[in-house]
């Protein structure tokens, strides 16, 4: 594909004249974040020789609202679990999918238990950051950035976009599956990516002649939001035309299912945002970094039956997934991982729920993983000052091994630091 | 009169003497592809070269000096737009006197919505977002609607969790009626209002096991902001807040519920609106510590700690100046803003009056420099087409674009600005243009309308020339409402 043209015939040098300035504008535009850009991305992955390092992707699920570790890896032989939760510990140990003596799967991951017993499920315990703030949007802001001292704006998806990818000007390098706007992980001045809430709507009704008048239409726009809105344009268009390529190649060799009874319903349909996913990975658009986002998990209430079915559909949709990119023969290339702002406190609530708590698992799935449990044990009996579990894990350890051992990216510079390793990977791609 | 624009002599000596040439920085766009030409098209001539303001940078120019750019500036940002009706009555009030009317006119009641008495407001949520829209496009007082759009976003609640629409179309009606009174009575009332009960859980919370997240929220999201309390605040809090819980039925109805395995459930009627009621069998009986006090709370105690918070009033203004001014408000104008708030005992009709007459709302940097929400985005495109009302296409493209009413993303709301901005997002827009103009089959309103009573004249090179290019007014509509031009305010 000739990305040369680029979206407007636009030099490099031109490019990185622009970004600069309107980096300066949009760096104080943005409230937390940086703003979402941009074309100007583009000249900055035409800066590197190197080009990409490996074939590797990733796949980031949010399960946004603070998921309940507890009731995701269960322990089942601590009997306080049951003095803190009279009325959600029963049910959740007894049927729990037992891994080893002391811990179980939620009784609805059955798919991924049948990874597990492969080998493919890796799981980190005790994950979190010191002092940790129990406010969900604090909380998504620091693991979106990776920082908790609550500095950084860019995403530390957005930097390895920035950083890392020499992606001929691809605004599918990064992507956010089912979603109208930018993941916070995903956004940093420098990177451009693509955002599709449906692919079976995502295109101009009105067909090329709307295209091309819009094309023309949203060009050297003025203002603070001109090269956001011209490069939005300027990136669906591209998109599209790569998703009406895709399309007509891919066929899903798995069941993806958004039909799920919610007690209470997400908002996201994360089985058709993995099956997008999968046609972006499987015939070969060049995606590397993909968000797909599952809501519902802020249970406070009747947490029983909600957290339960939840659970199921994301192992649904995962299971799906994994099936899809096997018969496609890309498994081995697509590491696939949770994470959540906080888990939940130990203590159940009046509502028959649980309240933001701090330290949770965190699933890593696929061909690459290491299959089996890492991190130390959370203790239910030593809790910290707030009644929550102590983490033993710093995210960004998580985090670390990601960018270095499977995108062969620059974590250090990334992520500001180093971290202890947590060595879930099979074969690391930078030791 | 013709659109296509034509070298204006007087301004193009103004232009030179700026030091730079209309053929320069057209050229100058050309070459780098970012906005550094902008046009300004009015009266059918092209007037002015933008004189960048850094040297590098350019912006929209600013036509808030003249008092009928400033009355449509203000329609866009607090009225969804405007009726041509509406623009020549409030043309010929002036920018001051059509403040006085928007924060002095009392709000226009809905027509009751009558799908709201089904046993358990059990509806679809089609209908009431529909109803809601319907009004914004027909009732007198649209900022009561706008003001209405951002309590819902703020004190907000999602019909999935609240688990019964008629509770949804209660708080619709609250926010409505006291969108412009105080916040005190804000927050009590929205402590108790039944769709809250449900959405954040203090209707399931007690005493001896308190719930968090209203408690929590209501410090966070609803006043204090994050940082300025404890944790322990947040459990105090909850303690002293439990009690409340859904108002009881008038009676009840048998509804068949799954008339394939004939299931039945016995759901909720009510004669009418109602709030939470306390149950002091479920509140806490000791005493708290809460923001620094200790001693016996009640909900009013708690509400009144946090009104004598420093950093409530500036949570709440920055989110207004936020909303309708500035996507960055400088800390000065919040502090001020906070200021005139707090002495007022949070008046919203003094802190609302304080934004539109302060000169920041007018000031060349505030033209164009918010996002419009996509509802405001398509209420105005129907309301500049002239149809009455096409609430159900409305309501059928907010979710594309970010924003379905009555369904936040989450317990902040929804976000603003550019955050409305993403390949996705920006497609749906010009995909609402297409159908809102394939549902008018009518004649349109002139062209032109588009152009100097929805853009102010105020134009891109490149949305002039495709104006100029485009074969009839149905295509210049398109143009005009798909332009990014109209996605601002």
């Amino acid at each position: 594909m000739n990305k040369e043209a680029g979206i407007n015939q636009l030099k490099r040098r031109d490019f990185l004249k622009a970004g600069l300035v309107f980096g300066a504008g949009a760096s104080g535009l943005a409230a937390g974040y940086a703003a979402v850009p941009d074309a100007f991305a583009r000249a900055v992955y035409a800066a590197k020789k190197e080009g990409m390092t490996n074939e590797n992707i990733l796949v980031m699920i949010q399960l946004a609202g603070g998921n309940d570790g507890l009731r995701t890896l269960v322990p089942l032989a601590d009997p306080s679990l049951h003095d803190l939760r009279p009325k959600l510990a029963g049910p959740m140990v007894s049927q729990a999918l037992p891994l080893n003596s002391q811990y179980g799967l939620n009784h609805n991951l059955g798919g991924i238990k049948g990874l597990w017993d492969k080998g493919k499920v890796a799981i980190v315990q005790g994950v979190g950051y010191s002092n940790p703030t129990f406010s969900h949007f604090e909380s998504i802001r620091i693991w979106e950035t990776g920082d908790p001292s609550r500095r950084q704006v860019d995403g530390w998806l957005g930097r390895t976009l920035a950083t890392n990818y020499d992606s001929n000007g691809h605004p599918l390098t990064g992507c956010a599956c089912g979603a109208t706007d930018a993941p916070g992980a995903l956004r940093d001045l420098q990177a451009t990516l693509t955002v599709i809430q449906n692919q079976k709507t995502f295109g101009f009704t009105g067909g090329t002649e709307v295209e091309a008048a819009v094309g023309a239409l949203y060009k050297g726009t003025p203002g603070i939001y001109g090269a956001l809105f011209d490069t939005a344009i300027a990136t669906a268009t591209e998109t599209m035309a790569t998703l009406r390529t895709s399309a007509s190649t891919y066929h899903p060799m798995a069941d993806y299912t958004d039909q799920v009874k919610l007690v209470y319903s997400s908002k996201n349909q994360l089985a058709a945002a993995l099956q997008l996913a999968a046609e972006l990975i499987v015939t070969g658009t060049g995606v590397k970094l993909l968000h797909v986002t599952l809501g519902g998990f802020d249970t406070h209430y009747t947490e029983l039956n909600r957290h339960d079915d939840l659970m199921g559909y994301l192992d649904s949709a995962v299971s799906a997934f994994y099936k899809d990119l096997a018969a496609h023969n890309m498994a081995d290339k697509v590491l696939i991982a949770t994470w959540s702002e906080f888990g939940r406190r130990p203590k159940e609530n009046a509502s028959g729920g649980t309240d933001h708590g701090a330290a949770a698992p965190l699933l890593l799935i696929g061909d690459p993983v290491n299959g089996g449990l890492y991190g130390a044990e959370p203790s239910l009996t030593s809790l910290d000052n707030t009644g929550n579990l102590k983490y033993s894990v710093d995210f960004r350890s998580v985090y670390q091994e990601i960018l270095s051992g499977h995108l062969g990216a620059d974590a250090p510079k990334i992520l500001g630091s180093s971290f202890d390793r947590i060595p879930f990977l099979k074969a690391p791609v930078v030791v | 009169m013709s659109l296509a624009p034509t070298h204006d002599q007087a301004d193009s000596a103004a232009a030179k003497t700026r030091g730079i040439t209309r053929r320069q920085a057209l050229g100058a766009a050309v070459a780098t592809g970012v906005g550094v030409g902008v046009v300004r098209l009015l009266g059918g001539s092209m007037q002015h070269i933008a004189a960048p303001r850094t040297g590098t940078t350019t912006d929209w120019i600013s036509p808030l000096k003249t008092e009928s750019a400033r009355v449509m500036h203000l329609l866009r940002r607090t009225s969804f737009g405007h009726t041509p009706a509406q623009l020549d009555a409030a043309l010929s009030d002036g920018f001051n006197k059509t403040i006085d009317r928007l924060i002095e006119t009392a709000p226009a009641e809905p027509p009751t919505l009558a799908a709201a008495n089904a046993p358990g407001g059990r509806f679809p949520i089609a209908q009431l977002q529909q109803w809601w829209i319907d009004h914004m496009f027909s009732t007198s007082t649209p900022f009561a609607e706008r003001m209405t759009l951002f309590w819902h976003g703020h004190f907000t609640s999602d019909y999935r969790k609240a688990a019964d629409d008629t509770f949804m179309y209660w708080q619709n009606l609250t926010w409505r009626r006291m969108a412009m009174t105080d916040l005190r009575s804000m927050l009590l009332q929205v402590t108790v209002d039944p769709a809250m009960l449900r959405y954040l859980d203090l209707a399931t919370s007690t005493g001896q096991s308190p719930n968090e997240n209203y408690s929590r929220e209501l410090m966070e999201l609803f006043t204090m902001g994050a940082g300025n309390y404890t944790e322990s605040d947040v459990r105090e809090g909850a303690k002293a807040l439990a009690g409340w819980q859904v108002p009881q039925p008038d009676a009840t109805a048998t509804v068949v519920v799954d008339a394939k395995n004939n299931v039945t459930r016995k759901l909720p009627v009510y004669s009418g609106q109602k709030s939470g009621v306390f149950n002091p069998r479920r509140a806490y009986k000791g005493s708290v510590t809460f923001l620094g006090k200790t001693g016996q709370l009640d909900t009013q105690g708690v509400i009144d700690r946090i009104l004598a918070q420093p950093t409530t009033a500036p949570l709440i203004a920055n989110k207004v100046a936020q909303s309708f001014v500035t996507a960055r408000p400088s800390p000065a104008y919040v502090k001020n803003l906070g200021d005139t708030f707090r002495r007022s005992k949070y008046d919203m009709k003094t802190l609302m009056r304080a934004i539109f007459t302060g000169p920041e709302f007018v000031a060349d940097q505030s033209y164009r420099s918010l996002v419009k929400s996509p509802t405001e985005f398509m209420v105005h495109a129907g309301r500049a087409l002239g149809v009455s009302s096409f609430s159900k296409l409305v309501a059928g493209h907010g979710s594309g674009m970010g924003q379905t009413l009555f369904d936040p993303p989450d317990v902040n709301g929804w976000p603003n600005n550019e955050a409305w901005i993403s390949s996705n997002t920006v497609v749906e827009r010009v995909n609402f243009v297409t159908a809102a103009l394939g549902q008018v089959k009518s004649s349109l309103p002139p062209a032109s309308d588009a152009i100097h009573r929805h853009l102010d004249g105020v134009l891109s090179p490149q949305t002039a020339s495709l104006l100029n290019q485009a074969a009839d007014d149905r295509a210049r509509w398109f143009i005009a409402l798909a332009s990014p031009e109209f996605q601002l305010k």
